[in-house]
């Protein structure tokens, strides 16, 4: 699968100070940054039509018309190419309308409850910033999962579920998430669906500047739950924490 | 419906045939990917691939494949349904170069000027950036240059036969029409098309104008996604140990974005093509 990683810090102090080539930013992402406004920001709102974006260069060639060629392939100089045998698939091609598929059914989460902690909150759905960071909530006592990846209950991939470690001035419930036991509890109540749960089966840190976003948002391999705020020490130095804590939970 | 596939020619093909049949008959790393779309009304044709019948009775408006073939050159004629061999061809033969790792649509389909036609498509499967989904519209009709709306917008102007242009779009739901160059009279639709996240919606504008069925058929390559560069989740690190503790702050997203965008350029890819009902 995916394997992108990057650089880039993601828990950011909100009011802006800074000098430079940051400050440049500010105002544009002080509405982006650290989860602001995720619900009624100017991220991403899930089901709308929506503004066409980009063109990229260079999309609009033709298709290569192909009548009128040589019936016979040929290479460079007349040389025959060697005709390659059609080995079809086991069970045949498949073939089907050339229609939309239907969109496959989601039951999105809709709170999060973990055992022996104060995590007991809301669960939003949540997008991708324009800089490619996961939207989450401004409230610390909201989570975000990432809509676009699988959803919990799911058949395969990982649930993203992602919250802050603390407010403007304390701690947050997700402080909570770098000491949980393994096998404690996590249950996820769905939309139009019965809960799920969970069990604990491991606490990492994952530096945030060897971030591997590909093994944390697969869509494919064993279901998971992952549950993401930030740790590790404070660097003042990028205003950021050094890690992402992120918990990794199972079908109980 | 015919289930059988021969191996092979006669005389270089054989060879080739040889060496291929030694080998597994399940796709391999670096196979290239080739779906066929019947865009031709009222025929209903055998798909032929160097000779073997590959497609039996494949009829209008229906997408096959996606079929993995090695890297190389082949040969596809399109004939009436059940014709005994392809040697009088509907369409072609026509040869196509399949490079390793390519993905492509052959589509069988009117051209500008009404007669029966191939083109081959070259797929971009290359990686969406988290949070977006791609859209391509090929103009395989019978039909002068055309415009595609989305409500009354125009998002692709003077699209030709058979030309493509593609979009990349937040996902959601277009309310696509297509209108004659120049106009806002839709000459398919509006229809509704869905743009997935992570999913290059291509669809294709076929059919004849003068004949009154222009239609739009749709093909989806899924699995194209990116994941977030990163989590965000701190405030002011009053979780930290080391605590510190005004409230100064911080801004360079855009810089960090940069760096997401970068990396994420270089990661693997894994296609799938969705298949119908999914």
């Amino acid at each position: 699968m995916t394997a992108s990683s990057t650089t880039a810090p993601g828990c950011r102090r909100r009011h802006a100070a800074g000098g430079g080539a940051a400050a440049l930013v500010a105002a544009a992402l002080v509405l982006s940054g650290c989860g602001l406004g995720s619900s009624g920001g100017a991220g991403n709102p899930g089901g709308e039509a929506v503004p066409m974006a980009t063109m990229p260069p260079g999309t609009g060639s033709p298709g290569p018309a192909l009548s009128g060629q040589e019936p016979t392939p040929t290479g460079p100089g007349g040389t025959a190419v060697p005709v390659r045998p059609v080995v079809p698939p086991a069970g045949g091609i498949p073939v089907r309308p050339a229609t939309a598929p239907a969109a496959p059914a989601v039951s999105a989460p809709t709170s999060l409850t973990v055992a022996g902690t104060a995590i007991d909150m809301p669960v939003v759905p949540g997008g991708v910033s324009a800089e490619g960071v996961m939207e989450i909530p401004e409230a610390f006592n909201r989570a975000s999962w990432y809509k676009f990846g699988p959803a919990p209950g799911a058949a395969e991939g990982t649930a993203v579920i992602a919250g802050h470690i603390d407010t403007t001035s304390d701690r947050a419930p997700f402080s909570a998430l770098k000491s949980l036991a393994a096998g404690t509890v996590i249950r996820v109540g769905r939309d139009g669906a019965p809960p799920v749960t969970y069990r604990v089966v491991g606490v990492e840190m994952m530096a945030k500047d060897k971030f591997d976003g590909g093994a944390l948002f697969r869509r494919s391999g064993p279901h998971e739950l992952k549950l993401v705020t930030c740790g590790g020490r404070w660097l003042d130095e990028r205003m950021d924490y050094s890690d992402n804590v992120i918990v990794t939970a199972v079908p109980a | 419906m015919r289930k059988t596939f021969f191996a092979a020619g006669a005389g270089a093909a054989a060879i080739a045939a040889a060496i291929a049949l030694a080998g597994p008959a399940q796709a391999a790393e670096g196979d290239a990917q080739l779906s066929v779309l019947h865009g031709v009304p009222g025929l209903t044709v055998d798909v032929w691939v160097n000779g073997n019948r590959t497609l039996d009775d494949f009829t209008p408006g229906t997408l096959a494949g996606p079929l993995a073939l090695p890297a190389g050159s082949y040969e596809i004629a399109i004939t009436a349904a059940d014709a005994a061999d392809a040697s009088a061809p509907a369409i072609g033969p026509v040869s196509v170069n399949l490079a390793a790792n390519g993905n492509y649509t052959a589509a069988a389909h009117l051209g500008a000027d009404g007669k029966p036609t191939a083109s081959l498509f070259t797929n971009d499967v290359s990686q969406i950036p988290a949070g977006k989904g791609k859209l391509t519209v090929r103009h395989a009709a019978a039909a002068p240059a055309v415009d595609v709306l989305a409500g009354a917008t125009p998002v692709i102007t003077n699209l030709a036969n058979p030309n493509e242009k593609t979009l990349t779009l937040d996902p959601g739901t277009v309310p696509a029409a297509v209108a004659a160059t120049g106009t806002t009279t839709p000459v398919i639709g509006p229809a509704d098309v869905a743009v997935a996240e992570g999913t290059h919606t291509i669809v294709y504008a076929w059919g004849s104008l003068a004949d009154q069925n222009l239609k739009l058929a749709v093909q989806t390559i899924e699995g194209l996604h990116s994941a977030p560069g990163s989590v965000p989740g701190a405030l002011n690190g009053s979780a930290s140990s080391g605590g510190a503790g005004t409230a100064v702050a911080t801004a360079g997203f855009g810089l960090a974005a940069l760096a997401l965008l970068a990396g994420a350029i270089g990661a693997a890819r894994t296609v799938r093509a969705r298949r119908a009902g999914q």
